[in-house]
């Protein structure tokens, strides 16, 4: 399996040049942190009027009208069981591209509670995710990171917020 | 040995050099032509010496004759060529031999079909297949990597060019010595030709020549346009899309590098067999008046012409004009559909932007006459961009009036009727998706009044009506929709045959009320035909009910007005512009909702007598007479509203069809005019949001899938089958 996860990070993620350094971005949900490959942000805004949309699952909060564009919002907080949250003035929401059916791609906005940096991991020091049981399932994480001492847990964003996960969820 | 038979040894001994010489001569060069040529001399003088029997001194004497041939034909052999010359090599030295010991002269078989016969002939091959191949269908390879590009121009011009020739074809049926028109079609077989043949496209360039000779010839006045020959315009017309067509689906990946094949030799028999007969080309009759038979295919293919080829942008004029008329020599800017949507996409960005600005409250408190000024200025230039910006997507209704045209025409042929066909208010503009859209829809009507509205001429005299009935689309602007009407002049809706029909298939109950509105909404139910018999074009019922969802799909609808005897309309609602509805805005506790307005029929503050409760249907409302039932919004919707008590709120009566409601919100917002957004892949499995819009403060205001909405629960009296 690790050789899998680790052509899947070199697939998706590596540059050009075959370099295995990638810029992941990485960000607080709950007290843990998060990292998503920079590629894949589009761009990170604070939290805005959310339109709450019915009849959807409770990790989907609504949309957004983001300069002209209706953008689905997620709650990261919920989407990976931590619990509601408080939205304050450090929360925003990072907006990533995601990979549809297809080859199309459609934009998601997450909330999340706080920015930290852009760091560039070396995928050598990436670690498959730990085997015991998480709160996660697998299929989310590409791997496991330490920087400057703090675990953070790779996001494969596409596996966890992607849109047949969503309209699976949106039972009418 | 005799001077005679040493002479005649020598002419076998000559034919087996000449034999020789042949196995070593292949198509396209000249090895061993000028050998050949010499002994067939040396042969030819031999006849004198000889006096052979007078069939064998003129077989002699062939030989120069075929080399004579191969110098005719450039100098160089053919397959051809060679297999006459062998045959006739064989045969000779055969009968010589046999004269020589005195045995009768073998029969001379008839030259061999040739062998490049059966072969696929190459695409440079001159028209050499009339000349062997007689039953062999002309076949078209691509070469797409080299050719591409300029297949997908060709391709794209095509499409322009064949509907001047089928326009122009109809209108020389009435007129057929219009001289521009006669002048348009032949230009436009003309530059067919040109592409084609710069593409090496054979067949094409052959039956565009073709026609293009017979339009020339028409242009001359040496050639009357009549009957048989517009079928034969018609014909070639049709065989071109279909070739243009399968280039089509090549390009897009389908069957690359398969050959393409269409037949054309039956149609090319008939053209040559009128050029050659300029005076009575009635002579020159197609076999089975193919002009109809793809009539359903063709129209399909026609109507949807417009589609966009996937992955292929088209580049489309800005303003399409293909009206009938001459055209005027408007300039005009080919644009990509594309840069043409997210032009007006952008534009209504601005419009919001722009009034998110102007009515900022810091900005209105500044009360600076200075500002005031200049932001009224800016929302009035706003509101021109808009309007300009909107008005490029629009283009008028005419061309998809106009491939009516030829579907009346034909669909009346076929089923003997006799039908004149008049448009109004053709120029009248929608958007373009719409006009894309509206066009299988169109089609559909057109065929079941031509089939089942209008009555054969034999009835319609007994009724005392003109022999030819007539179809008319009209298309105007009427409250802020654009309405399209299609009526004609048939037999009318027969009310009791829909009822009988509608209780056997068990769509309605037996002794049910219906009035003549009702009844006629039947004809929309899914399933539904009273046709007795599933003719080629109509009668199977999965029409109507697919046209109203394709209408719905496009925030139209279609209702339908008859007399019995006298005819029928269908009136087809449709907003000016798929990217803004009309919406009214309503409240439901925080939350702000769009309902389309197309959709709204009223809307009131109920009083406790209108409410009643009907066992196992839930609640409803009387409705002036009418029992509607109720929807709670704040219920569906899972969310607290600002009263539960039904009296303290407003009620709008939404319908889809013949399916309403009345949806209780809290309260009326207002009515707006709003830009439409998809929501996303993300909600595609919500029923009940049609899509999102954004509102005039620049909130996302949801909108409710009012067909969803109705279908909520069975309707009083009238069952839905199983969607």
């Amino acid at each position: 399996m690790s050789s899998n996860e680790e052509n899947r990070i070199e697939d998706g993620d590596a540059t050009q040049s075959g370099d295995r350094h990638v810029k992941y971005l990485t960000f607080v949900v709950g007290k843990e942190s998060f990292g998503v490959p920079v590629m894949k942000v589009r761009e990170i805004v604070r939290v805005l009027n959310i339109t709450p949309v019915p009849n959807s699952p409770t990790y989907v909060k609504g949309v957004v009208n983001l300069r002209g564009k209706i953008i689905p919002i997620l709650d990261l907080r919920i989407k990976l069981e931590m619990g509601e949250g408080v939205i304050d003035k450090r929360s925003c929401i990072v907006v990533v591209q995601l990979e549809l059916e297809g080859g199309e791609t459609g934009l998601m906005g997450l909330i999340v509670d706080g920015m930290e940096e852009v760091v560039t991991l070396d995928l050598k020091e990436v670690e498959k995710a730990p085997d015991f049981g998480t709160r996660l399932s697998t299929d989310y994480i590409t791997g496991v990171c330490k920087v400057k001492g703090k675990v953070k847990t790779l996001l494969d964003i596409d596996r966890t917020v992607g849109m047949d996960v969503l309209s699976q969820g949106v039972a009418a | 040995m005799s001077e005679v038979s040493e002479k005649l040894e020598e002419a076998i001994s000559t034919v087996d050099k000449i034999t020789m010489e042949l196995v070593f001569a292949a198509p396209g060069n000249d090895n061993g032509l000028l050998s050949i040529n010499c002994l067939a001399a040396d042969l030819g003088e031999f006849v004198e010496d000889l006096k052979l029997p007078s069939d064998l001194s003129a077989a002699l004497a062939e030989g120069e004759a075929l080399v004579g041939e191969v110098f005719d034909g450039a100098g160089v052999f053919t397959e051809e060529t060679i297999g006459k010359l062998n045959g006739w090599a064989t045969w000779l030295k055969e009968a010589l031999e046999a004269h020589r010991d005195g045995r009768g002269v073998p029969a001379r078989a008839v030259p061999e079909a040739v062998e490049a016969g059966s072969e696929e002939p190459e695409m440079d091959l001159p028209m050499a297949e009339d000349a062997g191949a007689d039953t062999e269908e002309p076949s078209l390879t691509l070469d797409i990597e080299s050719d591409g590009e300029l297949l997908v121009e060709f391709i794209n011009e095509s499409v322009e060019h064949l509907q001047n020739i089928e326009l122009g074809v109809l209108t020389l049926e009435e007129t057929p010595d219009d001289e521009d028109t006669l002048n348009s079609i032949f230009r436009a077989f003309h530059t067919f030709k040109g592409g084609a043949g710069f593409l090496n496209l054979a067949p094409i360039k052959e039956l565009a020549h073709e026609l293009e000779s017979l339009l020339d010839l028409a242009r001359q006045g040496k050639l009357h346009i009549e009957g048989t020959v517009i079928n034969l315009i018609l014909e070639g017309g049709d065989a071109l899309k279909k070739f243009t067509g399968k280039i089509s689906a090549q390009l897009n990946g389908e069957d690359q590098g398969a050959p393409i094949v269409i037949p054309t030799l039956e149609l090319l028999k008939g053209i040559r067999c009128v050029l050659a007969n300029p005076g009575s080309p009635g002579a020159c009759g197609l076999s089975g008046g193919g002009s109809a038979s793809d009539v359903g295919e063709f129209a399909e293919a026609s109507a949807s012409d417009e589609e966009p080829v996937a992955g292929t942008p088209e580049p489309e004029k800005a303003k399409k004009s293909a009206g009938a008329s001459p055209q005027k020599a408007a300039a005009s800017v080919k644009v990509d559909t594309d840069k043409l949507d997210a032009l007006v996409d952008l534009v209504g960005e601005v419009v919001i932007a722009q009034s998110l600005v102007t009515l900022d409250p810091s900005i209105t408190q500044l009360k600076s006459e200075n500002i005031t000024r200049n932001m009224g200025q800016l929302r009035r230039i706003t509101k021109e961009l808009q309007r300009v910006a909107m008005s490029m997507r629009m283009v008028p209704i005419s061309g998809c009036f106009m491939k009516m045209k030829r579907l009346v025409r034909d669909v009346a042929s076929k089923t003997g009727k006799q039908v004149e066909f008049e448009v109004e208010g053709e120029e009248t503009e929608l958007d373009r998706n719409i006009v894309e859209a509206i066009g299988d829809p169109l089609v559909h009507m057109v065929r079941n009044s031509v089939d089942h509205g209008i009555e054969k001429p034999e009835a319609r005299k007994s009724a005392g009506k003109p022999t030819r009935g007539t179809l008319k689309l009209s298309a105007y602007h009427q409250g802020g929709n654009i309405v399209i009407a299609i009526k004609d002049d048939g037999a009318g809706i027969n009310r009791e045959r829909i009822l009988q029909k509608a209780i056997e298939r068990g769509i309605v109950a037996p002794d049910v009320q219906l009035s003549d509105k009702e009844i006629y909404e039947l004809i929309f139910a899914p399933g539904f035909s009273t046709a007795e018999a599933v003719t080629e074009f109509s009668g199977r019922g999965v029409g109507m009910d697919v046209v109203r969802r394709n209408i719905s799909k496009l925030r139209g609808k279609i209702e339908v007005q008859s007399e019995l005897g006298k005819g029928s309309t269908f009136f087809i609602y449709l907003p000016l512009t798929l990217a803004i509805i009309d919406g009214l805005i309503v409240s439901v506790g925080d939350r702000r909702y769009i309902l389309p307005t197309l959709s709204v029929r009223e809307s009131f503050k109920p009083t406790p007598e209108m409410f009643c409760t009907v066992q196992g249907k839930g609640e409803m409302i009387d409705v002036r007479g009418r029992l509607i039932p109720m929807l709670r919004l704040y219920e569906y919707f899972n969310h607290e509203p600002d009263t539960r008590e039904a009296t303290d709120g407003i009620v709008v009566v939404v319908e889809s069809g013949h399916d309403a409601r009345c949806v209780l919100v809290d309260r009326l917002l207002g009515k707006q005019e709003v830009v439409i957004k998809s929501l996303g892949e993300a909600f595609k499995s919500n029923r009940g949001l049609a899509g999102a819009a954004i509102l005039g403060d620049g909130q996302v205001g949801l909108i409710l899938d009012v067909n969803s909405l109705v279908r909520l629960h069975e309707t009083a009296g009238i069952e839905q089958p199983a969607a």
